[in-house]
């Protein structure tokens, strides 16, 4: 059993990297590399040299290449040689200028140095562009630069390396910071304890919060990688567990005057959420805020993150599904041929035929026009209104599949020889529907169970385009359309992790649920 | 102790009780039972029910008036776009506009943009944003949606039907295709559609591809099981024990046998993938705005739905009532190819 298992988790992981991979390939080598520029304004203002230095730039944050400019060799070489004022010396001088003219370019001692240590890499010269008086265009300034384009095994090798960072007291590089350690503290934001670190990326790295599920977390870090278009600069990560929403100011106190005791001041900053200031300049406002250098943070906001409102639509509308689902199914193969099973047939039959887009606007319409509520989920007050027509939809297109496949299973078993034993033993009915069959016609939906739920972590495409909702299922799309590939290839991979997870749990559930299934193919009917 | 009363009580038999009547060689090598057509079985289970034949008509209907009405009467997305007054008209004000030469606005006599232009029955739905026929949209859009189904449907069932037919059979194609099978069941099937027309671009034919290039695998493995099923019956293996070929057995033995199979499948394709391209446009990932289909209009439309709700509740309507006609009807055809039902 274990050893299937093994075997099993194995494979899934491969097929993540399999997976991982053909997208990166689809990705990055698929797709020409200057659609990227197509909505960027930035790169219609440039001109020239400067456009294709800027298009070079935006290749290496979107993960295609590595290029070391020749101005940052110049620096690194005359650092080694006269220290930090480097830049008065006029030899340095003398090389920075070299790249903007032709003839000296080929003669310079530095520009040769330079070419012939990254003779490995593709060496890119762009010539200064002038006028016929001598004068640069403009953007027409050189650059001298080495390329590395990285291959699908490299950007592969580096994505999963980067994938999960723990933390440590020596995280952070900074020989100014003397004390380090990882400690129970007594929280003051919490009331409670929590474990507190110096030296490391995040202040707090286990605390209680009023947020569900009320502990959490910065031991570990999940890197999917940084988005470019659809949210500047921002982690996935980040966007995605990021509260939406209004700011909500508490009123708090600084953690400069924490032993001080007060005073107590209205601000929505999340104290827990602090971070190592790498750039190592804090600025003014900060230092009368923070005792120390974690003074990155993010704030209390009203609503829900992404996730968490993906979450609960999703895990609502499981629970209505197979609630409801399961029920109606078997009165359905307990009436059948009645009037009910012939109106739940023509429900499922219209749940399967019609494009769910159909149903999903006639809850909206009638849910507004009837029921008068919030269509779009930044109307809705209060928020819990907002929840309502979603929930619905989602639902009811899982309710007619599980309708369908619980009436068919039902009335599969009612035939069967141990259903007629149970009637010889006089048995009532209801007492063999609910005991006998129906905890039998259930084995072949726990098996979805765990998918169900896994599933609602990458949120509801339709729905939650058409209800307004901020939730994960549009984040893949909107990339997409926008071309942000670090965010294609984060979601392909959540994704498809949850799917194998799910597979393997459904799996699992199902065995435990039902002794007769043995899931190695070793003899001895699970008993072994 | 009764096998011997009996003996006792049975009646004296002799040869004169009988006349011999000789032995008809002709006769003798014919097989005496009803006749029996498949085909001709299959219709006749299918016409059985009335609600079948309106079915059929309806279809029939929807078919032919979504390939012909954009034939006769070509549709232009565009030949009211300069003139704002047509945008988003209600049915009654576009009929309104096409009756009378000028038309009231804001309290003011103004030209109407739609008069006498073409047929009535060209405004009777009103006009989209911008000021095109709502009608004509909508058969140039299911012409569109259903042309794209039946060519994915086409496209995996062949694929499916003739590579599954080989695989059931050969070891070596399920040593190669069962791990790409495993990786390819993990791809969600949206993204990698998605992925496809990002790359490829948003054409009919690319859309073909990126919707089938992964699912007639799924077609594929299935009926590699179904055929693995039925190579093992004891009909299968005694045609094979009398050296028939592998080819044969699988033309003529197994596949006839699955042709109720195919058409439980082909009846859910059609529909699913005329909901999914619903879907894809809605997304906005569907093809280039050039192509008019049902997605496309809905999704344009979605937007304002509760204000003119007359371009957006009509496709919806076309695509739900094709859908579920093509399901119904698939259902009841797949019940009539199966043979059990022939009695």
């Amino acid at each position: 059993m274990s050893k299937y298992l093994l075997k099993r988790i194995l494979f899934s992981i491969f097929s993540l990297v399999v997976v991982i991979a053909v997208v990166m390939i689809l990705v990055y080598t698929g797709i020409k590399r200057n659609v990227i520029f197509q909505q960027d304004d930035v790169w219609t203002k440039k001109s020239n040299n400067d456009r294709t230095m800027y298009e070079y730039t935006m290749w290496q944050k979107y993960s295609y290449l590595d290029y070391v400019e020749y101005g940052s060799f110049l620096r690194e070489k005359y650092t080694a040689l006269y220290g930090d004022d480097y830049a008065n010396h006029d030899d340095f001088k003398e090389d920075v200028a070299a790249i903007q003219n032709v003839e000296k370019a080929e003669t310079n001692a530095s520009v040769q140095e330079f070419k012939a240590k990254y003779s490995n890499r593709k060496i890119i010269y762009l010539e200064p562009i002038k006028f016929s008086n001598g004068k640069l265009k403009p953007g027409g300034k050189g650059y001298l630069f080495a390329v590395h384009e990285k291959s699908v095994f490299y950007r592969l090798w580096e994505y999963f390396s980067h994938l999960i960072s723990i933390e440590h007291k020596n995280m952070v590089k900074d020989e100014n910071l003397t004390e380090r350690y990882i400690r129970f503290e007594k929280d003051p934001y919490s009331g409670l304890f929590a474990i507190v670190g110096s030296g490391t990326q995040h202040k707090y790295l286990l605390y209680f919060g009023g947020r569900f599920p009320f502990i959490h977390q910065n031991f570990m870090h999940f890197n999917f990688g940084t988005s470019y278009t659809t949210y500047r600069g921002q982690e996935i990560t980040t966007v995605i567990t990021t509260p939406t929403g209004d700011l909500n100011e508490k009123m708090q106190i600084y953690p400069v005057n924490l032993a001080a005791g007060g005073p107590k001041v209205s601000t929505a900053i999340d104290f827990h959420s602090l971070q190592y200031n790498l750039s190592g300049v804090v600025n003014p406002t900060d230092k009368e805020m923070f005792p120390d250098n974690y003074t990155v943070y993010s704030y209390h906001n009203k609503h829900f993150s992404r996730l968490e409102n993906s979450f609960i639509i999703g895990l609502i509308s499981v629970f209505l599904s197979y609630g409801l689902g399961v029920s109606i199914g078997i009165l359905l193969s307990r009436f059948k041929d009645k009037l009910i099973d012939k109106l739940g047939n023509a429900y499922i039959v219209f749940v399967a035929a019609v494009p769910s887009l159909a149903y999903i606007f006639l809850v909206a319409a009638i849910g507004q026009k009837v029921f008068k509520l919030p269509y779009k989920y930044a109307n809705a007050d209060p928020l819990i209104l907002a929840y309502i027509m979603p929930t619905i939809s989602l639902s009811l297109g899982s309710i007619g599949s599980l309708m369908k496949w619980t009436r068919r299973f039902m009335i599969d078993q009612v035939n069967s020889d141990y259903v007629k034993f149970a009637r010889a033993e006089g048995m009532s009915e209801r007492e063999i529907y609910n005991t006998h069959i129906s905890r039998n016609a259930i084995i072949f939906l726990v098996q979805g169970i765990p998918s169900s739920i896994l599933f609602c972590l990458t949120g509801a495409l339709m729905t939650e385009r058409v209800y307004a909702i901020p939730g994960v299922g549009g984040l893949l799309i909107e990339a997409i359309n926008k071309h942000d590939n670090a965010v294609i290839v984060a979601m392909t991979g959540l994704i498809t992790a949850i799917s194998i997870t799910g597979l393997i749990l459904g799996d699992l559930l199902l065995a435990a649920y039902d002794p007769r299934i043995s899931l190695s193919t070793d003899s001895g009917g699970g008993r072994k | 102790m009764n096998e011997n009363n009996v003996n006792v009580n049975a009646p004296e038999i002799d040869a004169s009780m009988f006349n011999v009547v000789g032995n008809d060689a002709v006769a003798s090598e014919k097989i005496i039972a009803p006749r029996y057509s498949y085909w001709k079985s299959v219709f006749r289970v299918f016409f059985k029910h009335k609600g079948n034949i309106l079915l059929l008509f309806m279809l029939f209907v929807m078919i032919t008036s979504s390939i012909f009405v954009p034939m006769i009467a070509k549709y232009d997305p565009f030949e009211n776009v300069t003139k704002s007054v047509s945008f988003n008209m209600s049915p009654r004000k576009a009929l309104d506009s096409w009756k009378n030469p000028t038309i009231m606005k804001d309290g003011k006599e103004i030209e109407s943009p739609l008069y006498k232009n073409g047929p009535a029955i060209k405004w009777v739905l009103g006009t989209g944003p911008a000021g095109n026929s709502i009608v004509y949209n909508m058969f140039a859009g299911a012409r569109t949606s259903l042309f794209l189904a039946l060519m994915c449907a086409a496209v995996n069932m062949v694929l499916g039907i003739v590579v599954g037919a080989v695989w059931g059979f050969s070891k070596r194609l399920d040593a190669i295709l069962i791990p790409i099978f495993n990786i390819i069941s993990n791809v969600p099937y949206i993204l990698l559609v998605a992925v496809l027309v990002y790359i490829l671009g948003a054409g009919f034919w690319q859309m073909v591809f990126a919707m089938t290039v992964t699912q007639w695998l799924g077609v594929a493995f299935f009926f590699r099981t179904q055929v693995m099923i039925i190579r093992d019956r004891e009909y299968s293996l005694a045609s094979k024990c009398l050296g028939t070929p592998i080819n044969r057995i699988i033309s003529k033995n197994i596949l006839p046998f699955l042709t109720s199979v195919i058409v439980t499948l082909l009846a859910t394709e059609v529909p699913s993938y005329i909901s999914l391209d619903t879907y894809m446009s809605f997304i906005g990932l569907g093809m280039s705005a050039a192509i008019p289909t049902l997605g496309r209009m809905i999704s344009v439309a979605q937007t304002n739905f509760m204000t003119y709700p007359w371009s957006f509740w009509p496709p919806v309507a076309f695509a739900s009532l094709l859908t579920i006609i093509l399901y119904l009807m698939g259902q009841s055809l797949a019940d009539a190819t199966d043979p059990k039902t022939h009695m």
